[in-house]
């Protein structure tokens, strides 16, 4: 999915938080949004998300206005945080797959999804008794039950061990790989395995966007280990 | 001894008019509570139940205002008390979002307010007396035909919209910020399960009264919730609970003469209890069992 912002501005109440930031991606591409605490990368996602109203003119999804935009079962998110979830009320990740899809899956599709992430034999685990790294697993599952063209990730690898973040890496990179567009925030400034095409600075609201071929002039466009 | 005992109780439920609808209340109450009651406690609003039947107390004190001292023609002061638990929960959501940082400060608000209204009402309408006596702790061996049609129609209706929007119920009380990116209408959505909220609490309180509707929402699927191991499984036992500690409750206070809301309120938490303390023996048992296996190794 192409996603272009142009000369966005927002804040909340009085404070300026993202100051003219503009970027474009296209369809297939893989983006790092990389920032310090307080830099602005979770209210950009959350303008990106509809969450934030944003005026009119700046962001377009797939040469669509944001405001004008519907149909956003196209665009799978994984929140920063998963307490926004309510934990320990027992349910089970094929529960919690059931509830969340809202497109055409078969229910092949989905156990090829869930066999993916490497999660296939916790279908009927009960959520509350998984590792934080099987969990959020189970969360970007859920980003992509709808099987989505943009998928968005709010800084996955925070609190996760290092064997997880590999894991994690390994199933974007292949994602994108499929042709899935790729929105990656991180804290920190070297994004570990990410097979990315562009990467994204946020200094104190302002945007700083280099492709990863500029970053490695002469080499291959994507950057990998 | 025991079984002439029984056997007068099934004698009793078939031969007498108001044994029957006790039952049927009973059941479809038992039915009603926990299910609504478990979407209440995955979004972490167990007070509310409690708020609202002391708002609604307001509605009925009311009503007994109108129908004894003003002579109006209201038929029964349950629709009021229905409008006031509706009215209530309105008033909660209201407040939920104006103090959106501490959203809990709407209960004790509106509890306030509810039992204000209710102390005032209560006593323009000459004090203390058996109906608010029933409203407080309840009285289901004294439901009318009436009530028993409501209860049955509301019971269809609310079963049928939880069939039909299941899993944008499910989806709003375990992530409402990811119903929303779904394009899930979740304010419209919070808004009609508000107003449900509020009539079955006003429904239930029939059964056993103002000061225990929140325990027959929230004690079933308390003990559920620990032994249950998926959404539905948990759902399933907390229904369970709910209609064995209904009947029995009901058979108890028959043959002991203790009041109904009481004791069906006090087998529910002797279920609790009961789940507490097979949950610790089972999982120390099932420890005891994986240390001795670690070490045989």
């Amino acid at each position: 999915m192409r996603v272009s912002v142009s000369n966005l501005t927002f804040g909340y109440d009085y404070r300026t938080v993202l100051k003219d930031v503009s970027f474009e991606i296209e369809d297939g591409d893989f983006l790092v949004v990389v920032g310090n605490n307080g830099s602005g990368k979770s209210t950009l996602v959350k303008c990106l998300l509809g969450i934030n109203p944003v005026p009119d003119g700046k962001v377009f999804l797939d040469n669509k206005e944001i405001n004008q935009f519907e149909n956003w079962i196209r665009i799978g998110y994984v929140p920063q945080k998963l307490d926004d979830f309510n934990y320990e009320f027992p349910i089970t990740l094929n529960e919690i797959m059931h509830v969340s899809r809202y497109s055409k899956v078969t229910e092949e599709q989905k156990l090829a999804l869930l066999d993916r992430m490497g999660i296939l034999e916790l279908q009927h685990e009960n959520i509350n008794t998984l590792s934080g790294g099987q969990l959020q697993r189970v969360f970007i599952a859920r980003a992509l039950i709808n099987r989505p063209d943009l998928l968005i990730l709010d800084e996955p690898t925070v609190g996760v061990d290092k064997e997880n973040v590999e894991q994690f890496y390994n199933v974007v990179n292949g994602l994108n790989e499929d042709g899935v567009t790729i929105i990656l925030i991180s804290h920190h400034l070297s994004p570990g395995n990410a097979n990315y095409t562009h990467i994204m600075q946020l200094r104190e609201g302002r945007s700083f966007l280099r492709s990863a071929s500029d970053l490695h002039a002469g080499g291959d466009s994507r950057h990998g280990v | 001894m025991e079984f002439e005992i029984a056997s007068g109780f099934i004698r009793s439920v078939l031969e007498r008019e108001f044994m029957q609808f006790a039952i049927i209340t009973g059941v479809l109450v038992g039915l009603l509570a926990p299910m609504i009651g478990s979407f209440v406690v995955i979004k972490r609003l167990s007070l509310i139940a409690d708020t609202l039947s002391h708002f609604s107390l307001a509605g009925l004190s009311i009503g007994l205002f109108f129908l004894n001292i003003l002579g109006l023609p209201i038929q029964d002061p349950l629709y009021i008390g229905m409008l006031f638990a509706v009215i209530g929960a309105l008033l909660i959501e209201a407040l939920r979002s104006y103090y959106k940082n501490y959203k809990e400060i709407s209960m004790p608000i509106v509890i306030s307010l509810g039992t204000a209204l209710s102390a005032l009402f209560i006593s323009l309408s000459g004090g203390f007396s058996t109906e608010i006596y029933n409203y407080l702790f309840g009285s289901i061996l004294t439901v009318g035909r009436n009530f028993v049609y409501i209860i049955s129609i509301t019971t269809a209706v609310i079963l049928l919209l939880i069939l039909i929007f299941y899993r944008q119920i499910v989806i709003i009380s375990f992530d409402e910020s990811y119903a929303r990116l779904l394009g899930i209408r979740v304010n419209l959505f919070q808004f009609f399960s508000t107003i449900i909220l509020g009539i079955v609490i006003s429904l239930a309180i029939e059964t056993v009264g103002v000061l225990l509707v929140s325990s027959l929402m929230i004690i079933p699927v308390a003990a559920a919730m620990k032994i249950g191991r998926s959404f539905k499984s948990t759902l399933l036992i907390a229904i369970l609970f709910s209609e064995t500690s209904v009947l029995v409750g009901i058979y108890l206070s028959f043959i002991l003469g203790w009041p109904s809301g009481a004791t069906i309120v006090l087998f529910n938490l002797f279920i609790l209890g009961g789940v507490v303390v097979f949950r610790r023996v089972f999982f120390k048992r099932r420890l005891e069992k994986k240390q001795q296996e670690s070490q045989a190794i």
